[in-house]
C-alpha cells in the first residue's frame, strides 16, 4: 500500500516526529487519566458498598412489603432486612439499660464484614475477627460498655422483650454502623428470626427499617432491573440510599482527586492538541513541493487527497495503538504509587477507557491535522516552476475555529463537566485572543522602539515584526501552554492546601456525646489528665418537634421525615461556630436577642439550609418543640451551611443563649486521641459507661492516606502534563526553524558573528516566551477563578505570583528552547545547514 | 505532438495589467527538441508551464496528442500528464526524505507500476549512481542530484520531457555532463523534449529553438545551428 510507504518514507525523513509524540502523547494522557478514574471509581462503589452493607438500600418506616423480597428471589437478587430500635435490657433483677438493637436476617451483612471480638475493649486487630454474617438465633453481639452498664460478663444471659439471650461477642463494628448521633444506648445486634419471640415490635413502636439489596455474582442486570423496579414501589414512608451518599466524607475528596485528574487530563489533551496542530502546520509546508511534484506528474487532487487521508488514519491508528499502550503502562505506574489507598484490589476496568482513548486519538487528528493538511490537495502543479503558486492553506479562522471546536468537544465529552470545560476554553480563548491582539500591539511597539537599542535587539525585534504571523502563531502555542500549565499548577496547589487540614496530625478523630451535666467535671479531669485538648465543649438538649407552622405534622409527614419522629440535638451558641455560613436571614447579635424582636417563649431558631426545605418551611416559619414535656415555639431566624468535613461538632438547629439551659442537658465535644493514649477511651467507658464516643480515628487515618497518595498521583499527573506542554513549546519553536536556521546560516556566510545570531535568537525567543508568560497569566487567572468557584468550590483568591512567574518562566523557558534548537546554526558549517534543510 | 495556437499569458498586478506572453505559436512534433531562450523574464518557463498543462493561458489553446489541454480542467490536465510527460528542474526537486532510488522510484509508484524499485535501479545504473542508490539528496553533489532527477524523470518513460533550466545550477563541467546524458536518454527514448535554458550551447544542441524577448516570439521556431 502506496500510503503506508508514503507514511514509513516521512516516519524515517523525521517528519512525523513531531506529530507521532503529540498524538501518543495526548491518547496515553486521556488513557491513563481514564483507566485510573474508572477503576478508582469502580473500586469507590464497591467500597461505598461495604459501608452501606449492601449495593443499595431502602429505608423505611414501615415494615418492608412481602412482595418485594419474593420479586427478588424470583430475579436472583440478594436481600437482607434489618430493624433498628431502642429497648429495654435487663440483666437480674437490678440492671437495666436502654440499648440500640439492631435485628438482622441472616444473610447480612451483603456486601462488607462484621467485626466481632471475645475481648471486651479490644483493640488489638489480633483480638478481632471479621466475620460475613451476624449472631446466630438466641445470641446476642453488644458494644463493649454494655458489660460494665449491666454488669454482665460474655456468656451471661440478658433479656430483651419476653426473650433472654446469651451475650456471645462483643459487636466490634458492623459495615453500615455509621456515626448517627441519634442512638445513644449501647449497640447490640440480635437475629432477625428472634423478633417475633422477644416481641419488642409492637403496633405504635419506633421502628427503622432497612431493606438491603446486592447483586447475585455475574447478575448485575438482573439486579439493575429489579432496582428499576424497586424505584417505582417506593412511597413516602421510603428513602433509597445509594453508595454515594453512604460516605460522603471520603468520596469528597475522592471526586476532587477524581476532577483534578480529569482537569489535568483534559489540559493535557488541549496541549497535545496545540502541538499536533503546529506539527501538523509544519508537517503540511514541508508537503507542499511533494504535492507540487505528485500533481506535475498527472496525480488528481482527489487521489492526493486519498493518499493523505489514508496517512493519516494509519498515522491515527498507530499514534492510538501505541499511545493506549503507554497510557497503560503509565496508569499502572500511577496505580503503583496510590495501590495503598484502597485496601482492596482494584477492580478492572470496563471498555470505556479504552474507546475514550482511541477515540480521541482519531478526533484530534480530524481536528487538528486534517485541517492543516486540507489544502494539500489544491497545490497548485504550478509550484515545481513558480515558489509563488503555492496553495493556500485554510484560513487561520477556520482552522482555529476547528481546533476549538475539536478540544470542546474533547473537553466536555471526557470531563461531562460544563464548567469546567468552559473555564478551560475561556481560559484559553482569552489567552489566545490577547496573543494575538495584544501580542500585535507588542511586536509593533518592539520594532518601532528597538532601533534605540543594540544590533542584536534591533535586527532581533524587526525579526518578529516581519515574521509577524508565525510569531504569533507561535505566542499563541506559547501562551496556551504556559496558561494551562498555571491552571493546573494553581489549581494543584489551592486542593491540596485544602486538604492540610486534613493531614493535620492533631485533627480531632474521637467525638465524647451524651455526657451527663454531673458528669462533665469527671470526664473533663480524666482528658486534661492525658493533656489531650478538646474543641471545646457544647451543651445540647433532646427535644422533639411537635408543631410546624402552628400546625401538627401529619401522620403521613411524621413517617416521611426522620427528624418528625424522632429526638433531635438542639444547641445553643451566641458565635455563628467555625465552618457554619449563614445562607438566609441573619445571624442574631446582642441587639435582636436582647428580647426586643421576640415575644416572650417565641425563640429564634437557626435551621440547616436543606433540612429547612426537606421540612417545607421558610424564613419566619414556627417550629414546636417539646423538651422533657416542656413544650416552646420558635421562629426561623436564618439559614446555614455546614462544613461536614470538619471534624467538629455540627447542629441543625441553633438557639441564642438564654433560651435552652433550664432544661436537662448533655454535653459533647471532639477531641484528638493520639494512638498512644486510645485506652482513654476504655478507662473513660468504664468510669462513665452512658458517655457514647464516636471513634472516627481510623477513618481520619484513612483520609489522611488517600489524600497523601492522591496529592502523589496528583504531582506524577502534573508531572505528565508538563511534559506534554514542553512537548508544545518544542512543536512551536520548530516551526519557524528552517527559515530561521537559513537565515542564521547566511548571516554566518557574510561573517556574522556567533554571539550575534544567539544573541539574534535568545532577544527574539525570550521576547515572545516573555509576552507569552504574561499574556497566559491573564487567561489563567480568568480560567482558575472560575475553576475555584463552579468546579472545586474553593474561595476566589488573585495569583499574584502568575504575574511574575509566568512572564519570567516563559522567556526562560522559550529562550534556552529556542537557542538550543538553533545552535545548529553556529556549530555547523553554513553550507552542510542550507544543504540540509 | 505539441501544438500551441496563439497564447497569450496576462496577470494583473498592483501596477495594472502586464503581458508575459503574447501571441505564441508552435508546432513540435513526436521525437523533436525544442529549446525555448531568451534572457530572464521573458516569460520562458511560463511558456514551459502552459505547454506542460501546468499552467493555462489567458488566450489561445495547447494540444497535446491532438487533444485541447486548454479546454480541460485540472483534473482532465492531470489525467494528460499522467504517463505522457516528464520534468526537470532547475533546482533538481528532489524529496529530501527519500533516497536516491526512493525518489526514482516514487512516480512509478504513484503510476502503479510493478517492480518500480527495480526499473528505478536500473534507471540510476544508466545514470552512473548505482553505487548512490541508498543517499539521500543532501548526501549528493549538485550534478549527483540532477542526475537522479533525470533518472527519475526518464524512468516513466514519458512522451515529453519538459526541462527548466536543467543545467542551471551546475558549474560548467558538471552541467556539460548533465547535458550529455539528457540528450543521450532522450536519444534512447525517443523522446520529445522541450527545454528552456538562456545557454546557447544546450539550445544549439536541440533540433530546434524558439527565441523569447518580453515574451514575443522573435525567431520563429528557427532552425537550430
Amino acid at each position: 500500500m502506496l500510503a503506508f510507504k508514503m507514511l514509513l518514507r516521512s516516519w524515517r525523513g523525521g517528519q512525523l516526529g513531531l506529530m507521532f509524540s503529540s498524538l501518543l502523547l495526548a491518547v496515553a494522557v486521556v488513557t491513563s487519566v481514564a483507566l485510573l478514574a474508572e477503576r478508582v471509581e469502580r473500586a469507590l462503589v464497591n467500597e461505598s458498598s461495604a459501608f452501606l452493607a449492601a449495593d443499595l438500600v431502602v429505608s423505611s418506616s414501615v415494615p418492608i412489603d412481602p412482595t418485594w423480597l419474593e420479586r427478588a428471589r424470583e430475579m436472583g437478587v440478594r436481600t437482607a432486612q434489618k430493624a433498628s430500635f431502642s429497648s429495654m435490657t435487663f440483666a437480674g433483677d437490678q440492671d437495666m439499660h436502654l440499648a440500640s438493637i439492631k435485628a438482622v436476617e441472616s444473610s447480612y451483612p451483603l456486601r462488607g464484614a462484621v467485626k466481632r471480638s471475645s475481648v471486651p475493649f479490644a483493640t488489638d486487630e489480633l483480638d478481632i475477627e471479621a466475620v460475613e454474617s451476624g449472631p446466630l438465633p438466641g445470641q446476642l453481639w453488644v458494644d463493649s460498655r454494655l458489660l460494665p452498664l449491666l454488669n454482665i460478663k460474655l456468656g451471661d444471659t440478658i433479656d430483651v422483650g419476653d426473650g433472654s439471650f446469651e451475650v456471645s461477642h462483643i459487636l466490634i463494628e458492623e459495615p453500615d454502623s455509621g456515626s448517627s448521633f441519634s442512638a445513644f444506648g449501647a449497640r447490640i445486634l440480635m437475629n432477625w428470626s428472634d423478633l417475633p419471640a422477644s416481641g419488642v415490635i409492637q403496633p405504635g413502636s419506633r421502628v427503622s427499617y432497612r431493606f438491603l439489596i446486592a447483586s447475585s455474582e455475574g447478575r448485575e442486570d438482573s439486579f439493575n432491573s429489579y432496582a428499576d423496579w424497586l424505584r417505582e414501589q417506593l412511597d413516602i414512608h421510603d428513602r433509597l440510599i445509594t453508595p454515594d451518599e453512604a460516605q460522603a466524607s471520603i468520596a469528597s475528596t475522592m471526586d476532587k482527586g477524581r476532577r483534578f485528574l480529569l482537569l489535568a487530563g483534559s489540559i493535557g489533551v488541549v496541549l497535545a492538541g496545540i502541538a499536533l496542530a503546529l506539527a501538523s502546520h509544519h508537517f503540511a509546508n514541508r508537503q507542499l513541493l511533494q504535492v507540487a511534484l505528485f500533481k506535475s506528474w498527472g496525480i488528481s487532487a482527489s487521489r492526493v487527497r486519498k493518499l493523505y487521508i489514508q496517512q493519516i488514519l494509519l498515522l491515527g491508528i498507530a499514534g492510538s495503538v501505541v499511545g493506549l499502550l503507554i497510557g497503560w503502562g503509565f496508569h499502572q505506574l500511577l496505580i503503583s504509587v496510590v495501590r495503598d489507598w484502597l485496601p482492596i484490589t482494584l477492580p478492572a476496568a470496563g471498555s470505556r477507557p479504552w474507546i475514550t482513548g482511541f477515540a480521541t486519538g482519531i478526533l484530534c487528528l480530524l481536528g487538528f491535522t486534517l485541517p492543516a493538511l486540507w489544502h494539500l490537495p489544491t497545490q497548485s502543479p504550478l509550484a515545481v516552476l513558480r515558489r509563488d503558486s503555492q496553495a493556500q492553506s485554510l484560513s487561520s479562522l477556520m482552522r482555529g475555529s476547528l481546533g476549538v471546536l475539536t478540544v470542546a468537544v474533547l473537553l466536555y465529552w471526557y470531563s461531562g463537566n460544563l464548567y469546567m470545560s468552559m473555564a478551560i476554553m475561556l481560559g484559553f480563548a482569552i489567552t489566545a485572543g490577547a496573543s494575538i491582539g495584544v501580542g500585535l500591539v507588542l511586536l509593533r511597539l518592539g520594532k518601532s522602539y528597538g532601533h534605540w537599542m543594540g544590533s542584536i535587539w534591533r535586527l532581533a525585534l524587526s525579526n518578529l515584526w516581519r515574521r509577524k504571523k508565525p510569531s504569533l502563531i507561535q505566542m499563541v502555542g506559547f501562551s496556551g501552554a504556559i496558561a494551562l500549565l498555571m491552571i493546573m499548577l494553581v489549581v494543584r496547589t489551592s486542593l491540596v492546601d485544602e486538604w492540610r487540614w486534613q493531614l493535620a496530625d492533631n485533627a480531632p478523630n474521637h467525638f465524647l456525646i451524651n455526657v451527663a451535666a454531673y458528669e462533665l467535671d469527671g470526664v473533663k479531669t480524666l482528658v486534661e489528665q492525658r493533656e489531650l485538648e478538646t474543641a471545646g465543649w457544647y451543651s445540647m438538649v433532646r427535644g422533639r418537634i411537635t408543631h410546624l407552622k402552628n400546625q401538627m405534622p401529619s401522620a403521613v409527614a411524621q413517617q416521611g421525615h426522620e427528624s418528625l419522629h424522632r429526638e433531635l440535638n438542639l444547641s445553643w451558641t451566641s458565635a455563628l461556630p467555625e465552618g457554619n455560613s449563614i445562607v438566609q436571614g441573619a445571624w442574631w447579635d446582642a441587639d435582636s436577642v436582647a428580647g426586643n424582636n421576640f415575644s416572650e417563649g417565641l425563640a429564634p431558631v437557626s435551621l440547616e439550609e436543606d433540612l429547612l426545605h426537606e421540612l417545607g418551611l421558610a424564613l419566619g416559619d414556627t417550629i414546636g418543640f417539646s423538651v422533657g414535656g416542656l413544650t416552646f415555639d420558635a421562629v426561623v431566624t436564618s439559614t446555614r451551611s455546614l462544613n461536614w468535613d470538619s471534624m467538629t461538632p455540627n447542629f441543625y438547629f441553633l438557639f441564642p443563649e438564654g433560651y435552652l439551659e433550664d432544661y436537662p442537658r448533655t454535653h459533647m465535644t471532639s477531641l484528638y486521641i493520639p494512638a498512644v493514649e486510645k485506652l482513654l477511651v476504655n478507662d473513660l467507658l468504664r468510669s462513665y459507661p452512658t458517655v457514647q464516643v464516636i471513634e472516627l480515628d481510623k477513618i481520619i487515618d484513612r483520609i489522611r492516606t488517600i489524600v497523601s497518595q492522591v496529592t502523589r498521583g496528583l504531582e506524577m499527573m502534573t508531572l505528565m502534563i508538563l511534559g506534554c506542554g514542553i512537548l508544545v513549546m518544542f512543536a512551536a519553536v520548530s516551526l519557524s526553524m528552517r527559515e530561521r536556521l537559513q537565515e542564521s546560516a547566511i548571516l554566518r556566510t557574510l561573517g556574522s558573528t556567533r554571539r550575534l545570531i544567539l544573541g539574534v535568537q535568545w532577544v527574539e525567543f525570550t521576547t515572545l516566551g516573555l509576552m507569552a508568560g504574561l499574556l497566559a497569566a491573564l487567561g489563567a487567572e480568568f480560567a482558575v477563578a472560575m475553576l475555584q468557584r463552579f468546579m472545586f468550590s474553593l474561595p476566589f483568591s488573585w495569583h499574584p505570583w502568575l504575574w511574575i512567574a509566568g512572564p519570567l518562566g516563559g522567556g526562560l523557558l522559550v529562550g534556552v528552547l529556542g537557542v538550543v534548537y538553533s545552535r545548529r546554526a553556529v556549530v555547523q558549517p553554513p553550507l552542510r545547514v542550507l544543504n540540509s534543510l | 505532438m505539441i501544438e500551441a495556437s496563439n497564447i497569450s499569458k496576462q496577470v494583473v498586478t498592483s501596477e495594472g495589467r502586464l503581458d508575459i506572453l503574447e501571441e505564441i505559436n508552435l508546432s513540435v512534433a513526436k521525437g523533436e527538441s525544442l529549446a525555448i531562450i531568451g534572457p530572464s523574464g521573458s516569460g520562458k518557463s511560463t511558456l514551459l508551464g502552459i505547454l506542460a498543462g501546468l499552467d493555462m493561458p489567458t488566450s489561445g489553446s495547447v494540444a497535446i496528442d491532438g487533444k485541447d489541454i486548454t479546454s480541460m480542467d485540472e483534473e482532465g490536465r492531470a489525467a494528460v500528464r499522467a504517463g505522457h510527460v516528464g520534468f526537470v528542474f532547475q533546482s533538481f526537486h528532489l524529496l529530501p526524505g527519500l533516497t536516491a532510488l526512493e525518489n526514482v522510484a516514487l512516480p512509478l509508484e504513484l503510476q502503479g507500476i510493478d517492480n518500480a524499485l527495480q526499473t528505478a535501479r536500473e534507471f540510476l545504473q544508466r545514470v552512473g549512481l548505482v553505487e548512490r542508490l541508498g543517499h539521500y539528496p543532501r548526501q549528493l553533489s549538485g550534478g549527483e542530484q540532477q542526475r537522479v532527477a533525470l533518472a527519475r524523470a526518464f524512468a516513466c518513460r514519458p512522451s515529453i520531457l519538459f526541462a527548466d533550466e536543467p543545467t542551471g545550477n551546475l558549474d560548467t563541467g558538471t552541467g556539460k555532463k548533465i547535458n550529455d546524458l539528457l540528450f543521450e536518454l532522450n536519444q534512447e527514448e525517443g523522446t520529445t523534449l522541450i527545454l528552456v535554458t538562456h545557454e546557447n550551447s544546450l539550445a544549439a544542441r536541440c533540433s530546434r529553438r524558439l527565441e523569447l524577448q518580453a515574451g514575443r516570439q522573435v525567431e520563429t521556431l528557427a532552425e537550430s545551428a
